[in-house]
Parts: structure tokens; C-alpha cells; sequence
């Protein structure tokens, strides 16, 4: 049951930086606000770092409970916990 | 002292500096004095002098030069142990103590290896300030370069100045002379005064690497006519309903060959989505109308760009399809209009060598018409090929059978969205008659449809959450990289929760951020604060290490300032 539900890994990612998501993210949220080219990097990277956190947190909720698969409840916590720290 | 030495007949360096020795007249009052104290630094020249074995022009000119500067120095000298050197001292001790025989001789492996050596040992017996020439100043590159050489290259060496000699003459020389020679030359006409050697073009020195234009192999129209000729004639029932078109061609289509869009086309321009609606009647039968509409309605739809109403098709039917024929090489070859076929494919062949530089594209065409298959798959390959070769805007025309209806829908794509320039080359697509007519019924009405009326399409609420979702399945996918373990769908999808969250939470902050320092526009300094408070950077790290850890070279290049030349730096500060 869990490893169909499972994805597969990747063995390559794309580095590219989607900045017209980013871009538009930003103006449908805050659309009186302007976003600079180079700061749409640093979102960029903000995110990464984030994604990052979360899924490493995710992975040391699953290794603890001792499972081989991330399940949704293990990214719920991490995500609550990742989620205060990235309040700034 | 140095006119003990007896003179060489061939011209060395020694026998130019002495005469010119001789013949410069002593202006310097130093000239007693300095042979003493020249006779050590000589050491040092003769191996600069010796690797300097210029040709004849190089010494007789930097023997000129220097007697010219002797003088020009004999009267700046005041005082001090430099004085003494003069450059003619130092010439005159070269050729004191230059051995007899040259040191390049002629056709024989060159040995730097001594020549640095000596440097070397004279520069270690010379172990005062520096000359006020330049020679010594410059051995160090040339000792380290010619040893480097030496080991390297071991095989043919011409003579420094006979390679010079040819190199004036222009000759290519081979590569192991070249680069040898060349590098010593290039060192030559640094440590000589003014002497520059041109280096030769890296093409002059190494024939093998230079580029030669590709060879086109020209299309052969003849054969490409023939061999249509041929396909053409192989047809048997398929082309029946084609043949019927072609027949008609008149022969005043060879006006057309060379204009792809010449004004009798544009008449026909509107009557070409006219066929489409005749092209779903003809789905059972063979298509013979379908087979002239859609050629006629691809060419004047590729050739305009307006979808018109099919009325007027059937008017100018004939006329059309001649005008068609033209463009459409396959498309007569699939009519079997030998008459008609070879004007046009004159024309056609023509703008095909025109159009198409990949002849590849061409002969495969020429071979698959060639061939004896079905008139279908000659177009839809052909087409195929000529689709890549010519970088057809639709790659839906890929497959066979969805070539047909896709060509048909790319035609009308195509002539809709793409100039007269681009709209020819769907144009060899649609020609190709697609025997297989039921897709032709199910593709005239689409392609109709979107014309006309904008269809009302699926895509309504679509369009909103999709990019969204693609932009924030980017990250997901990061995500399931970092965790480097299995995950549940249903996880995913917390993760895309978790990022919507995270990217409220950031604009709110950047916000907050940019206001605070009085903004409307979120900058750099906002995101690094972000960053900071976040507890990513600090003193620890920087933002910049950061960007270096984790971001592409490309960005960050964008982001951390770098210096360049001319006393630039990018970005701008």
C-alpha cells in the first residue's frame, strides 16, 4: 500500500529558479509591491533553504518513528516546527 | 679585441653585431673601461643573443638600433658601475665570448637545454644590479620558455631564422616547427627591442585545425524531380483521386516557383478553409477533393495567414491547386501530375535548395518519395524529416497518422501565427494527402472550429491553479530530493500546503521590511534581513556563502558583486 503511494526519487533536479512564479506569487499577494530582479534570486534561495529544513526535519521525524517512508504526519510536524522558525 | 674572431660568411648574430660594431662609431667615451666590466655580463647576452638568432634583417636591425642608442646612452650615462655597460660593450662581449659556431645549427635539433644553462651560470656569475639593457632583464622568460621547449619538442627544428624566413613569405609551416619556432620567435620579439615577428595565424601554423566551411552537398533537382516522377507514377489507386488535381494544373504555375507568395495565391487565400468542411465529405473515398482542398488549403492557408471561409474554394479550385502544386512537391508526386508535377517541383526544388541548407532533410525526402511505399508515409517521413530539418513550429506532425490531421491543424496554426517565411515550410508538410481520411473529418473540424468561433475550451479554471501548482511542484520535487527517502502522495501534498503557508508568511515579512525602511519596492537588503532574523545568516555565515552553497554559478554571478576589468564591477553596487 505505502510504496505504491511512494514516490520515486529523482535522481536529477533542475537548479533553475522559477522567478516568474516567484514573481507572480508575490504580486498576487502584495500586489502594491514591487519585486527587484536580484531579490527574486534570494527568494528563491530563501525557499530552497526552507524546503531544505523541512525536509530534513521530515526525515529525522520518520527515522525516529523508524520508518523507511515520509509519511504525511511526519511533515506535518516538522512543517509546524520549520514554519514557527522561518517567522522571522 | 672582438676583430680577432674571424668573420663567418653566413650571417649570425655575432658577425652583424660585429660589423656593426665596426662601422658604428664610438661615441661613448666609456668604451675602454666597460670591456672589462661588459666581459662578464656578456655571458649574459650571448645565451639571449644566441636564442635570438634572428634573421638577418632581425640582427641587422637591432644591431642599427642598438649603435644608435649607444650613442644616445654614451651621453645620459653620468656615473655608477652601469654606466659602463654600454650596448655596445655588451655587444662587443658577446662576441668575445660567443663560441665560434653558432648555436642553431642548421637542421639539427636546436638545444636550448645549453643555452639556459648558460644563461643560468652567467646569471649567476653576474650576480650585480641590473643592466640597463633589457636583454638580461628578459632572459628569465625566454631561459624558462626555451627550457620548457626543449623537452617538448625534439622533433624537426628548422632554424630559428630560416622558419622566420619563411614565415615572411607566408608559408604554412608544419606544426611542430611552428609552435616551436613560434614561441621562441614570440619570445624573440619580446626581449628584442622592436622587432616583431608577427606570430603567425594559429591556421597558418596548424593547417589541421583550421576550419573549413562545410561542404553543402547541393540538392540534386533532377534526380529529386525524377525520383518524384517515379513515386508519382508508382501510385496506383491512392493517387487516382490525386491525380484529378494535378491534372488540372495549368502550366502557368511555374510563375509561381520562386515566389512563395505571390500575389495570385493571396486570392486564393480565403477559399482555403472553405475546403475544410469539404474535406470531412470526402473522408470515405479517397480524399481526391480532400486531397486538392487540403493541399489547396494548406498552401493558402500557409500562404495567408487568415483562415477564410471554404466558400470560394470550390471556385478556384483548380486554379488552386496548381498554385498549391507548386509549393507542394509531394504533393504532386502523391497527384502523379507528371506534367504538371515537373514545373512545379522545379520550383519547388528550388525553393527547397533555397529553404533547406540540410540536404539531408532533402535527400531523405528524395529517398522516401523514391521509395515505393505508400504515398502517406513518403509525406508524413518526408514531411517528418523536413518538419526537423526545418524546424516545423508543430511537432505535432510526428507520428503518421497524427501527422495528417496534425498537419493539417499545424498548417492553419502555422499560416495563422507564423509570417509568409515560416508559413513555407508547413507548407511541405500539408501536401503530403493523407490517404487515411478519417482523420481528416474529425481534423477539418477542429482546426475550423478554433478558427471561427473560439471553441470553448476546457481550460477555464485551469489556468489559475496550474502555473501554481507547476511552480510550486518545483519545490515539491526539491523537497523530495533533499529527503532522499520514499515519500507518500499524500505527504506531497502537505509539503505544497506548507509552501503556500511559507510564502504568505514571506511576503507579509518582506512587507513589513520594505516599509520599514520606507519602500515600495522589495531590494536585497530586505530578503538578507529576512535571512538573518530567519537565523540562516549570521556572523557566521554570510549571505554570500550561502548564495555560493546553493545557488548556480549563473546566479551568483547575478548577486555577489564581482570585479572586472576596466575597473568595473558587476552587478553594480
Amino acid at each position: 500500500m505505502a510504496f505504491s503511494t511512494t514516490v520515486s526519487q529523482r535522481k536529477y533536479i533542475k537548479r533553475k529558479a522559477p522567478r516568474g512564479f516567484l514573481k507572480r506569487v508575490f504580486k498576487r499577494q502584495k500586489p502594491h509591491l514591487r519585486l527587484e530582479t536580484s531579490s527574486d534570486l534570494l527568494v528563491h534561495l530563501n525557499c530552497l533553504l526552507f524546503v531544505h529544513r523541512l525536509a530534513e526535519e521530515s526525515r529525522m521525524n520518520a527515522f525516529e518513528n523508524k520508518y523507511g517512508i515520509i509519511k504525511k504526519e511526519h511533515v506535518q510536524a516538522a512543517a509546524k516546527v520549520i514554519l514557527k522558525k522561518s517567522r522571522g | 679585441m672582438a676583430e680577432s674572431y674571424n668573420r663567418d660568411s653566413e650571417p649570425t648574430t655575432r658577425t652583424l653585431l660585429r660589423r656593426v660594431l665596426d662601422t658604428a662609431d664610438t661615441r661613448t667615451p666609456r668604451r675602454r673601461r666597460s670591456a672589462r666590466v661588459g666581459a662578464q655580463k656578456a655571458l649574459l647576452e650571448t645565451p639571449s643573443s644566441r636564442r635570438l638568432s634572428t634573421p638577418t634583417k632581425m640582427n641587422v636591425r637591432r644591431g642599427s638600433h642598438r649603435a644608435r642608442s649607444i650613442g644616445r646612452l654614451a651621453h645620459v650615462h653620468t656615473s655608477g658601475n652601469l654606466e659602463e655597460q654600454t650596448p655596445r660593450t655588451l655587444l662587443k662581449n658577446i662576441i668575445l665570448t660567443a663560441p665560434e659556431s653558432s648555436i642553431m645549427t642548421p637542421k639539427s635539433v636546436v638545444k636550448p637545454v645549453p643555452t639556459p644553462q648558460v644563461a643560468q651560470s652567467s646569471r649567476q656569475e653576474s650576480s650585480r644590479g641590473s643592466l640597463e639593457l633589457q636583454l638580461p632583464e628578459l632572459e628569465p622568460p625566454t631561459t624558462l620558455a626555451l627550457g620548457l621547449l626543449a623537452p617538448g619538442r625534439r622533433k624537426q627544428r628548422l632554424r630559428l631564422s630560416v622558419f622566420q624566413q619563411e614565415m615572411d613569405q607566408g608559408l604554412p609551416l608544419s606544426q611542430a616547427e611552428p609552435r616551436g619556432n613560434a614561441s621562441a620567435s614570440s619570445l624573440t620579439s619580446s626581449l628584442s627591442l622592436n622587432f616583431a615577428t608577427p606570430l603567425q595565424p594559429q591556421s597558418v601554423q596548424r593547417p589541421g585545425l583550421a576550419r573549413r566551411p562545410p561542404i553543402r552537398r547541393a540538392v540534386d533537382v533532377g534526380a529529386f524531380l525524377q525520383d518524384l516522377r517515379d513515386t508519382s507514377l508508382a501510385l496506383a489507386s491512392p493517387g487516382d483521386s490525386l491525380r484529378t488535381p494535378v491534372a488540372t494544373l495549368p502550366t502557368d504555375t511555374v510563375l509561381e516557383d520562386t515566389q512563395p507568395f505571390s500575389q495570385p495565391l493571396v486570392g486564393h487565400s480565403p477559399s482555403v478553409y472553405h475546403s475544410l468542411p469539404f474535406l470531412s465529405h470526402t473522408e470515405a473515398e479517397n480524399a481526391e477533393r480532400a486531397v486538392s482542398h487540403r493541399t489547396q488549403s494548406s498552401g493558402s492557408r500557409l500562404q495567408n495567414h487568415n483562415p477564410g471561409k471554404p466558400a470560394q474554394l470550390l471556385s478556384g479550385k483548380a486554379k488552386k491547386v496548381d498554385v498549391l502544386a507548386v509549393r507542394f512537391p509531394n504533393n504532386s508526386s502523391a497527384i502523379s501530375g507528371e506534367d504538371g508535377v515537373e514545373p512545379l517541383q522545379d520550383g519547388v526544388g528550388e525553393e527547397a535548395e533555397e529553404r533547406m541548407e540540410e540536404s539531408l532533410s532533402m535527400s531523405e525526402v528524395m529517398g522516401s518519395t523514391g521509395t515505393q511505399g505508400s504515398v502517406r508515409t513518403e509525406k508524413s517521413k518526408g514531411h517528418r524529416e523536413m518538419t526537423e530539418a526545418l524546424e516545423a513550429k508543430e511537432p505535432e506532425g510526428s507520428s503518421e497518422d497524427e501527422d495528417i490531421s496534425g498537419r493539417t491543424a499545424s498548417p492553419e496554426l502555422a499560416s495563422s501565427t507564423t509570417e509568409s517565411l515560416q508559413a513555407r515550410r508547413p507548407q511541405f508538410l500539408e501536401p503530403s494527402p493523407p490517404p487515411s481520411t478519417t482523420v481528416l473529418s474529425s481534423e477539418p473540424l477542429e482546426p475550423l472550429s478554433t478558427r471561427h468561433p473560439p471553441r470553448a475550451r476546457t481550460h477555464g479554471p485551469r489556468p489559475r491553479q496550474d502555473p501554481h501548482k507547476t511552480g510550486l511542484s518545483h519545490y515539491v520535487k526539491l523537497f523530495s530530493f533533499y529527503a532522499k527517502m520514499p515519500m507518500e502522495k499524500k505527504a506531497l501534498e502537505m509539503v505544497e500546503k506548507c509552501l503556500d503557508k511559507y510564502f504568505q508568511h514571506l511576503c507579509d515579512d518582506l512587507e513589513v521590511f520594505s516599509a520599514h525602511a520606507g519602500r515600495k519596492t522589495v531590494r536585497p537588503e530586505d530578503l538578507e534581513l529576512l535571512m538573518r532574523r530567519q537565523g540562516l545568516v549570521n556572523d557566521q555565515v554570510s549571505l554570500h556563502v550561502l548564495v555560493e552553497r546553493h545557488l548556480p554559478l549563473e546566479y551568483r554571478n547575478l548577486l555577489i558583486p564581482c570585479a572586472f576589468s576596466g575597473n568595473s564591477v558587476f552587478p553594480a553596487q
